[in-house]
């Protein structure tokens, strides 16, 4: 076992047993060139469940979360040092192929992105790239994952128009629905439902309820609301570090560092 | 506080000074140029007639039409734009996507921006030089090389422009499905521009049209029709030009006549353009 | 329908391929858009080294001569730059003069007095014009405004001038309507469009806030653009001017047509000059030998002062704060 660095005083990370967790995150450092944003983190992610990442803005929670599918590496000045462990390799290790890495970590933004094609081919997009599939069979995929995103009844009569003519909220479910249409292992969220209405933003709340049974799922949220009525499993980032990390119920009923305790409470947001 | 009331009659006399001037400027400007328009169209379409556009040039006296001026202009400008749109286009997104902050880019952008307005004869000597004095003889090809010169820099400005407009998050989405750079710009953000990019290539295309300078020790000129592009082209400019220079009435009228064409063909490009800008994002 | 499987440790079996397709394609890719950026870069160069090859000839036979050199006699072979250049910079001085005024006040007349219906038809009306080829100003210069300038403008001038007094020096030449001055004129209605377009663009990037708290505190309309809007798109506004002056020393077809095409040194305002451009323009295509080469160096002339003029404009227009 790898010897983390030693807790500071003030933080409390719970351990997970080790067959259950699918992404494992060791001593992460980030730095925006000089801007050292992430100090030492490590957490765990369980698998087949949703670990939310709370905590004020600039924290370093959407960091850690982009650090998890190395979207980073689009920049020049960005760079992570430190271990992430994903099934049994290292992802920040030089050499690895990001395009397989990302067919297996999908992502969703926080402003929904549909392509400017039709329905159909945003969903089929991330499949023609790895698969090469008929129409019937790409039909039967897209249709799955529509479903799973609880789009399909409202847009299967109109499949061929385009992703931009959707509501906020359709849109956001589109993405999603391209995401798992790769059928990838682990979904990131950030901040998903941030640019949405209340409405969107309960039906999309469903779905990640019902995609967390096959999915490992992270999501960055700042309605601590949200990450109550989602995830099994919560990690609260204050100035770069995680400062506390455990069980959803426990945390927020009775959070053991006074940061988080304070964030929870509402006395800093 | 007492505010003086001479102060405020100072200050109301000069801005109706300032608001009068500004009125005066704009009326002489618009009438300047409703003159050039009246001018243009009293002149020019009296010789509208469709012998434009099926005879050739003619000499002095004799009937005729511009229609190799035409066809040469369309061919020339045709080739021109072909070239500026491939060059323009990959230059514009190489700027915007994988340019960066480097100093290279920079370089780039600022010289693109230089040559946009560079003056076109220059270009014109340049093209001669490489294309026409090494070979020994004007031609088309020169000539729709020194437009694609013209072209280029516009088309490049206005691609780097609208693919910038394009928000980071769409970019993001389709590399973090693991997409390939190329692809991700060339089915998505070139996809989800292509009313800007357009736009800029009609824009070119508006500035290219009118241009006389360049042609003329590229192309030269033509009495003959002719879709040789490797030998003397004629053009809609170039002709006007050497009929307005000629003692001849009726050339003169045929040198009006095809400025009445050039301008509004160049109207309608732009005016197509600006609409096409305009339009909303539709579903 | 099928149900779906879940994505299980059996990943692979459901992904065929190792590489997304046409990742094979990137690095050809960026090398073509890096080289289709370097061509660009290559032409502008490529401008200036063959306006220096053809020029040599000429600059190392008259050597800095050439620019002061006041005779242009291809007959005798001596060439000297300073007619065409001093005409160039006349007009294109003059023509500013002229044109920057008026669409500085066009351009406050769009943004602050111009009542709303009226804002787009006239708004467009002027950028549509700015995109008018250039010769056809140079064909109305000719056979409708040197005509009228010179039975209205000129011929009175002239006439009315006292014998040896300044006027008469200033006013003289052939009053036909052609020459510097009214090159100058039709340089400047030339250039008006684009001025009046990229000043009012410019004005319109003053944030509302800004322009409304000057309102807010009462200041008259010519005090909020004199004191407030035009401060504050000041470098914008220096390199919108620099942009126009940049334009009008390269104008070829709107002056050839009317600036008469003598290359003797411009001694009044009705006398008949020469531009650079209109002098490469109306003689490169006869010429040979020494007189095409001492073009060319006048050519590199031209590319040298225009390059100057627009590097500062671009300078200046990118160091603007955007509102």
């Amino acid at each position: 076992m790898n010897a983390l660095a030693p807790l500071p005083a003030d933080t409390s990370v719970a351990a997970i047993d080790k067959s259950r967790v699918k992404l494992d995150v060791q001593n992460l450092d980030f730095f925006y060139g000089k801007n050292h944003a992430l100090k030492g983190v490590s957490i765990p992610f369980a698998a087949k469940t949703v670990t939310a990442l709370i905590g004020p803005s600039g924290c370093g929670k959407s960091t850690l979360l982009r650090a998890l599918n190395r979207m980073y590496a689009l920049y020049p000045g960005q760079k992570a040092t430190g271990k992430i462990m994903f099934d049994g390799e290292d992802i920040l290790r030089r050499g690895i192929d990001l395009s397989m890495l990302r067919a297996k970590i999908g992502m969703v933004f926080q402003k929904p992105t549909p392509f400017p094609m039709s329905i159909h081919d945003n969903v089929a997009f991330g499949v023609r790239l790895y698969e090469t599939l008929g129409k019937a069979d790409m039909a039967i995929r897209v249709e799955e994952a529509l479903r799973r995103a609880a789009l399909w009844d409202e847009v299967k009569d109109k499949l061929h128009t385009s992703g931009l003519g959707l509501s906020g909220g359709q849109q956001q479910r589109l993405c999603v629905a391209r995401c798992i249409a790769v059928k990838p292992e682990i979904l990131l969220l950030d901040e998903p439902t941030s640019a949405l209405d209340p409405i969107s933003s309960a039906k999309l709340e469903e779905t990640v309820t019902q995609l967390k049974s096959d999915y490992t799922i992270i999501i960055v949220t700042h309605n601590l609301g949200q990450a109550a009525r989602l995830s099994a499993y919560t990690g609260f980032m204050y100035l770069g570090e995680l400062v506390e990390f455990g069980e959803t119920e426990g945390m927020f009923t009775k959070p053991v560092t006074t940061r988080a305790s304070d964030y929870i409470t509402g006395r800093f947001g | 506080m007492a505010v003086s009331t001479r102060r405020i009659a100072a200050r109301k006399l000069s801005n109706l000074a300032f608001v009068g001037f500004c009125l005066l400027v704009t009326a002489i400007a618009l009438t300047a140029l409703a003159l050039i328009l009246y001018s243009l169209v009293s002149q020019g379409l009296g010789g509208l007639n469709l012998d434009i556009f099926t005879k050739d040039t003619p000499a002095a006296g004799t009937p005729g039409g511009l229609l190799n001026a035409i066809i040469g202009s369309v061919l020339m400008a045709g080739l021109g734009m072909v070239i500026a749109v491939v060059i323009g286009i990959l230059a514009g997104t190489w700027l915007a996507e994988y340019a960066g902050e480097s100093r290279y880019g920079v370089v780039v952008r600022f010289l693109n921006d230089v040559l946009l307005s560079a003056p076109s004869i220059l270009v014109g000597l340049f093209v001669y030089e490489i294309l026409v004095h090494p070979f020994g003889s004007f031609s088309g090809y020169a000539g729709a090389v020194a437009l694609a010169l013209l072209a280029a820099p516009v088309i490049t400005r206005t691609t780097e422009d609208v693919l910038k407009l394009q928000p980071i998050a769409l970019r993001e989405s389709g590399v973090a499905l693991g997409t390939p750079v190329w692809t991700v710009i060339r089915t998505i953000l070139w996809r989800g521009s292509t009313s800007g990019l357009l736009t800029g290539a009609l824009l070119a295309f508006a500035r290219i049209s009118g241009e006389t300078a360049p042609l003329l020790f590229t192309a030269l000129n033509n009495q003959f029709r002719s879709f040789d592009m490797s030998k003397p082209m004629a053009s809609l400019p170039v002709a006007i030009y050497q009929d307005a220079l000629t003692p001849y009435n009726d050339l003169n009228r045929l040198a009006w006549t095809g400025a009445l064409i050039i301008a509004a063909s160049v109207l309608t490009i732009t005016i197509a353009a600006r609409f096409l800008s305009k339009e909303p994002r539709r579903s | 329908m099928s149900t779906i499987d879940a994505p299980a440790p059996g990943l692979a079996k459901s992904i065929r391929r190792t590489t997304p397709r046409g990742k094979a394609i990137d690095p050809i890719f960026e090398g073509l858009c890096f080289a289709a950026a370097t061509a660009l870069l290559a032409a502008l160069g490529g401008v200036l080294i063959s306006l220096f090859i053809g020029g040599w000839p000429a600059l190392s036979k008259f050597g800095f001569g050439f620019l002061t050199g006041v005779t242009w006699d291809p007959v005798k072979d001596v060439y000297g730059a300073a007619g065409p250049m001093v005409g160039t910079l006349i007009t294109s001085a003059v023509a500013l003069a002229i044109s920057l005024p008026i669409a500085g006040g066009v351009a406050f007349f769009l943004v602050e007095l111009c009542p709303a219906p009226l804002r787009r038809p006239i708004g467009t009306a002027v950028e549509l014009l700015a995109g008018i080829p250039s010769i056809v100003y140079g064909m109305w210069g000719l056979f409708v405004f040197a005509p009228y300038f010179a039975a209205h403008v000129e011929t009175p001038l002239m006439t009315s001038a006292a014998p040896g007094s300044f006027a008469e020096q200033l006013f003289s030449g052939v009053p036909n309507g052609t020459g510097v001055l009214a090159a100058s004129i039709i340089l400047a209605i030339m250039i008006l469009p684009f001025m009046a377009a990229t000043l009012r663009e410019l004005l319109m990037t003053v944030p509302a806030q800004v322009r409304e708290s000057a309102y807010g505190l009462g200041a008259t309309t010519g005090e909020v653009v004199m004191k407030v809007t035009l401060p504050y798109v000041r470098r914008g506004a220096i390199g919108a001017v620099m942009l126009g002056l940049g334009r009008a020393l390269g104008e070829t077809m709107a002056v050839t047509f009317i600036i008469g095409n003598s290359h003797d040194f411009p001694t009044g305002l009705f006398v008949a000059g020469s531009t650079i451009a209109s002098t490469i323009a109306s003689e490169f295509n006869e010429a040979s030998g020494l007189q095409a080469s001492a073009l060319i160096a006048l050519g590199l002339v031209l590319f040298l002062i225009t390059f100057t003029v627009l590097a500062l404009a671009r300078l200046m227009l990118r160091t603007q704060v955007k509102g």
